[in-house]
């Protein structure tokens, strides 16, 4: 009998949640060498006799829920599996790096950013034109199409616009904006624009007076037409996105109440002034986000900077339960699998899990910036990725599959980024000391637009967002 | 009991007896054994001897009174005879003494000369030669003439010589046998003729047994016996000898050592040293080392030193030289000088042995990290700053303060360019003011109100109060309703006198900074004396305290915000005042001046403590929230804790910094306090402050933040904390704030 000196075979199942790769039925169990890696693995999955692709998809795979980073020797040796036991590795498309696509040129600092397109969850499944609406630090809201250009830029204050700095914009619908800042109110603006798609004008429909101290975020809900608010004054604000339906303001918490009569003379009046739904003082310090359920809209999350994070029932306007953390939380996110991202001051993300059948209540942190974590944005495409841009200059990209297990502060695993995007005109260059001129903002990701991020550096970048990860 | 004992008594007699009995028979035995034969040699019969022995006695006594009785017969004849001398007293002559004829007198009948050992030749012209025994001359004898002389030669008589004998200076003459003497004396031969020296032996005794002896009568008993009467002896010696009237024999060689330690007398130092286990805690005295070749007077060359050996000894510190002397050659021992340190040199020995502990001390064998406090290490005192994370840039020129806003959500800074910048925390500038043109901005502070937002800035001599345009309606109108409601005040204050009703001018003017200001938020300006270096607010928000060092009288004022009143609480104080902060819950007032920092009652009115932080020249200090602790930072580089409770000199002292400390701050809710130095770094303590007095406060230096550059010599100028978070901000002479967490 000859003596086999090469590597054992290992008998692997190939799975896969993607219906356009499906393999025949007879390619699903193959006898692969020990000894080979992924890229060996997609080679034979792209094969002829396989998936027969015209071009080739990079594949990655994942064995038993992590990716396979080894040889298959390896990887079983490692986890104390018999090379004689069968293998099911589910092949996934395998990650592309989120290639740099182009940057908009700002004024001011970019405070934040919203994407519209037709996967954008405000113009979801309607034929829309894709844009991007910025708001920026010297009051302006604008709006971009891919091309780079400016379609439409908000009024000033005098034109019923921000007269201070904003923090927050949000697409409400593909004909609706709400922003809003330091100046304390959010203003819902109706976006138009011509036929041809090269110019459109922001109009300020109404303004949402109620708090006392800058919005620092927005949620909206579209369809629901609600608003949320998360300001310094400790407070979260439900708003309607309808003129109609939206309460009077008190006229206590408008600014013509105390200003001088220059104040009042340059304040727009022509614009209506409305009041909030609810205002609910949940935090004593100033909250930094407040986001919806992602399935129920009577659920809102609020982080606030005195280290919790709060599940706030909108219809009563109570707090249901709180998470308590280590560190001022600047910025959360809810995530579709019922868990919450919150980007903490202490340079790491944290996982959180609102339920109250969740054994802990951190389940993972996210380490590797450098830097406070000012946003986030989950992935358009699944639930297990998410993006966050910090005030170190750069986004990070995370999967929340590849994991180890952490021994570090508030438990649960430990992650590590997939990606760090950094700025395109620091390429190559060292990140700046603590940030200094290229702090990221604000974050989104968008299936159409990729990862769309604005920041200290007064642009908006774009980098690609798709085929980052494989299902 | 009585008879056993008496019994037992009589047998230990009998022991004695038989014991000195022994001894005799054994020691004595052979000494006396020859007595013993002349004994019986001479006693042929022992029985007739002890018969006769009282009879012996008797002839004996006899023969001595006859003897006597003869004698008393001679002398009843006087041997002498009297007769009268010249002078006509008596005189006795003795007859002259007959020696009998056994007499070994031998030169009595000789009439010598008596002249003794002198030559004859003194006598040469003298007719005698001499003098006999009874001291008449002994005449010459007449030297015949040569006829005389001849006649003798012819006639030579028997036995001449022709020496004349020196004692009689007659003719010597010797007999024939007397010469034959001489002559055998003169050749060695034995002077006796026919004396043969080597006789025959004539074997008298001989070893061989007689097979038939002379006599066969048997041994007699007292062969074996021994003598009782030399038993007798040797009980009364022995006797003599327990009583001590005998003295043992010595052996002579002890009796010669003894003599000569009688007359050489040794003392022994070490005679009475304590005899010491030999034990290896135990350290004798050393001993003076022996004499070497080189203490010598006459040693050998290579001993003797060379000329610059010598020089290098003398050049020599005398404590540092190996040896205390040189090694020098003299001819001869009485050459040689006295030793000069010889007095010094036996104190100095002698101060070492009774100074100096012979003891080995027990080392405490102790760990010297086991005695450090037990510090937490900085890992367990998180949460606080360790790295930058926004860089604060705008300023032109240095940035001397910086404040944190009472909610924590702004920062104020002043520099040199005379701007007021308010940032948000992300490094965003919100807001500039310039309120001066030419003289920097000292301090920014913001009210610590919540209530209001209202920021307090220095430059040069002026205080001005703004309200930031960047807070709701609601909030502005309040804090310029603050700001304005002194106005009333001002004028219906009186304006106070001197003495001789001249106005006097006020502590400070209070007035509307101007319109351009106005436009831009700064609402409140108040002019004081001279510049004001420090600002700092009561905790109600009402009062501020603000230290113009060059002010000499005014240096130190407080200012009324709701008033616009200015006051001037100290006449005087000694010393520079440098800062001034009012306590955070009762009314007293803190004012540091160059090295001290007092503590007044403003109630009472009167000094309560004097601090004494050592410093030569306090930069500045600030008061814990709780406001039983101080720190101090100085311009000589330290830091200083004070617990007030404690005592007026620091608790704690750091030096952590090798430049001057600028400015020391308190977290307002952590225990948490960093300090602001020169050398472009921020040291972050960690310091603990429990209630119960028992325990002193913990300080562990958590973290050295280093960032700022160091322009002209100066690093960071100010620090803030952020009113909850462990966040701190710092202001650098190289244009930024930067924002620590």
């Amino acid at each position: 009998m000859e003596i086999d000196t090469s590597p054992a075979q290992v008998k692997v199942i190939f799975t896969t949640t993607e219906p356009d790769l499906q393999l025949p039925e007879s390619g699903q169990q193959l006898l692969v060498p020990g000894d080979i890696k992924r890229y060996g693995l997609s080679r034979i999955l792209n094969s002829e006799s396989m998936l027969n692709t015209s071009s080739p998809i990079p594949l990655d795979f994942l064995a038993n829920g992590t990716f396979l980073r080894t040889s298959i020797e390896e990887y079983l040796s490692t986890n104390g599996l018999s090379s004689e036991s069968t293998l099911t590795l589910q092949y996934v498309r395998s990650l592309i790096p989120p290639v740099y696509e182009a940057s908009f040129e700002h004024d001011d600092w970019v405070g934040d950013v919203d994407v519209l397109s037709s996967t954008s969850p405000a113009g979801l499944g309607a034929s829309v034109n894709d844009r991007i609406a910025s708001a920026s630090y010297d009051g302006l809201v604008r709006v971009w199409n891919p091309s780079g250009e400016t379609v439409a830029t908000s009024a000033a204050g005098r034109g019923g616009g921000h007269t201070l700095r904003l923090d927050a914009v949000k697409w409400l619908s593909p004909k609706q904006i709400a922003s809003a800042g330091l100046d304390r109110k959010v203003v819902i603006w109706d976006y138009t624009e011509s036929s041809d798609g090269f110019s459109g004008s922001l109009k300020p429909n109404m303004e949402l007076w109620g708090h006392e101290k800058a919005i620092n975020s927005l949620a909206v809900n579209g369809p629901a037409g609600r608003i949320l608010t998360a300001s310094s004054d400790g407070r979260i604000g439900l708003w309607s996105s309808s003129k109609k339906t939206a309460p009077q303001a008190d006229p206590e918490t408008l600014p013509s109440a105390h200003s001088s009569k220059k104040t009042k003379l340059s304040s727009a009046a022509n614009t209506a002034q409305r009041g909030p739904l609810a205002m609910i003082a949940a935090h004593d310090e100033p909250v930094t986000a407040a986001v919806f359920h992602p399935n129920d809209n009577t659920v809102a999350y609020s982080a606030s900077k005195d280290h919790t994070v709060k599940t706030i029932d909108l219809t009563t306007s109570r707090e249901v339960s709180r998470l308590t953390t280590l560190h001022p939380i600047l910025s959360a996110i809810a995530l579709p699998g019922s868990l919450i991202a919150a980007g903490s001051s202490a340079r790491h993300i944290t996982l959180l899990d609102p339920r109250e059948s969740a054994k802990s209540t951190v389940v993972m942190t996210l380490r590797g910036h450098v830097n406070m974590v000012s946003s986030l944005a989950p992935s358009p495409d699944n639930e297990y990725s998410l993006v966050s841009g910090s005030y170190d200059s750069t986004c990070r990209v995370w999967d929340l599959r590849s994991v180890h297990h952490g021994l570090e502060e508030g438990g649960g695993s430990v992650s590590e980024p997939v990606y760090t995007i950094g700025r395109e005109w620091l390429k190559e260059k060292k990140l700046p000391a603590a940030g200094d001129g290229a702090k990221v903002l604000g974050v989104a990701w968008d299936a159409t637009w990729g990862i769309v991020s604005g920041g200290e550096d007064k642009k908006v970048q774009i980098n690609r967002g798709r085929g980052l990860f494989a299902s | 009991m009585a008879p056993p004992r008496l019994s037992k008594k009589r047998k230990d007699v009998a022991e004695s007896d038989e014991s000195d009995d022994g001894l005799a028979g054994t020691a004595l035995e052979g000494v006396l054994s020859d007595d013993e034969d002349n004994d019986s040699g001479s006693e042929s019969d022992p029985n007739s001897d002890d018969f006769n022995d009282p009879d012996d006695d008797d002839v004996g006594n006899d023969f001595d009174a006859t003897s006597i009785s003869s004698a008393d017969d001679d002398e009843s004849k006087p041997n002498y005879k009297v007769v009268k001398d010249a002078n006509g007293n008596e005189r006795y002559e003795y007859a002259e003494i007959d020696p009998v004829y056994d007499s070994d007198d031998s030169d009595a009948n000789e009439k010598g000369n008596t002249i003794g050992n002198i030559p004859l030749s003194f006598y040469d012209s003298y007719p005698h030669i001499g003098y006999d025994i009874n001291g008449k001359k002994i005449m010459r004898p007449a030297t015949g003439d040569a006829l005389d002389a001849l006649l003798e030669t012819i006639e030579i008589p028997k036995g001449w010589t022709g020496l004349t004998d020196p004692q009689t200076g007659k003719p010597l003459e010797l007999t024939r046998e007397q010469l034959e003497l001489l002559r055998r004396l003169q050749t060695s031969q034995i002077p006796e003729e026919n004396y043969d020296p080597y006789p025959d032996l004539i074997p008298y005794f001989t070893s061989i047994e007689e097979k038939m002896p002379l006599s066969s009568a048997p041994e007699p008993k007292r062969r074996f016996l021994p003598s009782k009467h030399e038993a007798k002896r040797v009980a009364k010696l022995v006797r003599a000898i327990k009583e001590g009237r005998i003295l043992p024999y010595k052996p002579p060689e002890e009796r010669e050592r003894e003599k000569g330690e009688e007359e050489e007398v040794h003392y022994d130092i070490w005679a009475n040293e304590e005899a010491q286990e030999r034990h290896i805690m135990n350290i004798p005295a050393p001993k003076l080392a022996p004499p070497g070749y080189d203490l010598s007077y006459n040693p050998p060359p290579e001993y003797l030193p060379t000329q610059e050996e010598k020089e290098a000894w003398e050049k020599m510190d005398p404590e540092e030289r190996e040896k205390e002397y040189l090694p020098a050659k003299f001819d001869a021992l009485r050459k040689v000088p006295g030793y000069g340190e010889f007095v010094k040199e036996r104190f100095e020995r002698s101060l070492d042995l009774y100074l100096a502990p012979r003891v080995r001390k027990n080392r405490l064998n102790i760990d010297p990290n086991s005695l450090l406090p037990k510090l937490p290490s900085p890992e367990e005192l998180k949460p606080f700053p360790t790295v930058c994370q926004a860089i604060f840039k705008g300023h032109e020129g240095r940035v001397r303060t910086v404040s944190f806003s009472p909610d924590g959500e702004w920062i104020a800074s002043g520099g040199d360019d005379g701007t007021v910048r308010v940032w948000s925390l992300n490094g965003h500038q919100e807001w500039v003011a310039r309120i001066s043109t030419e003289e920097p901005v000292q301090v920014v502070r913001w009210r610590p109100n919540k209530d209001t937002f209202i920021l307090a800035a220095v430059a040069g001599e002026d205080i001005f109060f703004a309200v930031p345009p960047l807070v709701s309606g609601a909030l502005e109108k309040a804090s310029r309703d603050v700001i304005d409601l002194g106005f009333g005040h001002a004028t219906n204050g009186a304006v106070p006198t001197t003495a001789d009703g001249a106005k006097k001018e006020p502590p400070a003017k209070w007035s509307r900074p101007g319109s351009k200001l106005e436009a831009a938020g700064v609402l409140l300006k108040a002019t004081v004396r001279s510049a004001i270096k420090t600002l700092s607010w009561h905790r109600r928000g009402d009062f501020l305290c603000t230290v113009s060092p060059t002010g000499q009288r005014s240096s130190v004022a407080v200012h009324t915000l709701s008033k616009h009143l200015s006051q001037i609480p100290f006449r005087r104080l000694p010393g520079l005042a440098q800062a001034a902060h009012f306590h955070p819950s009762r009314p007293y007032f803190f004012v540091a001046t160059q090295r001290m920092i007092r503590c007044y009652d403003l109630q009472r009115q009167e000094l309560v403590k004097i601090l004494q932080p050592g410093a030569r020249w306090i930069s500045g200090f600030d008061v814990h929230p709780g406001g039983d602790n101080l720190i101090v930072g100085s311009y000589d580089r330290r830091l200083l804790w004070h617990d007030l409770d404690l005592s007026t000199r620091p608790y704690k002292t750091m030096r952590f910094h090798t430049e001057a400390v600028r400015a020391v701050r308190y977290h307002r809710a952590l225990p948490l306090f960093a300090d602001a130095s020169d050398d472009g770094s921020l040291q972050i303590f960690h310091g603990k402050v429990v209630s119960d007095l028992m325990e002193n406060a913990t300080i562990v230096p958590v973290k050295m933040l280093r960032g700022h550059k160091i322009v002209s010599k100066l690093g960071v100028l100010d620090v803030d904390w952020h009113p909850r978070h462990p966040w701190c901000i710092s202001a650098g002479a190289d244009g930024t704030c930067r924002l620590w967490a």
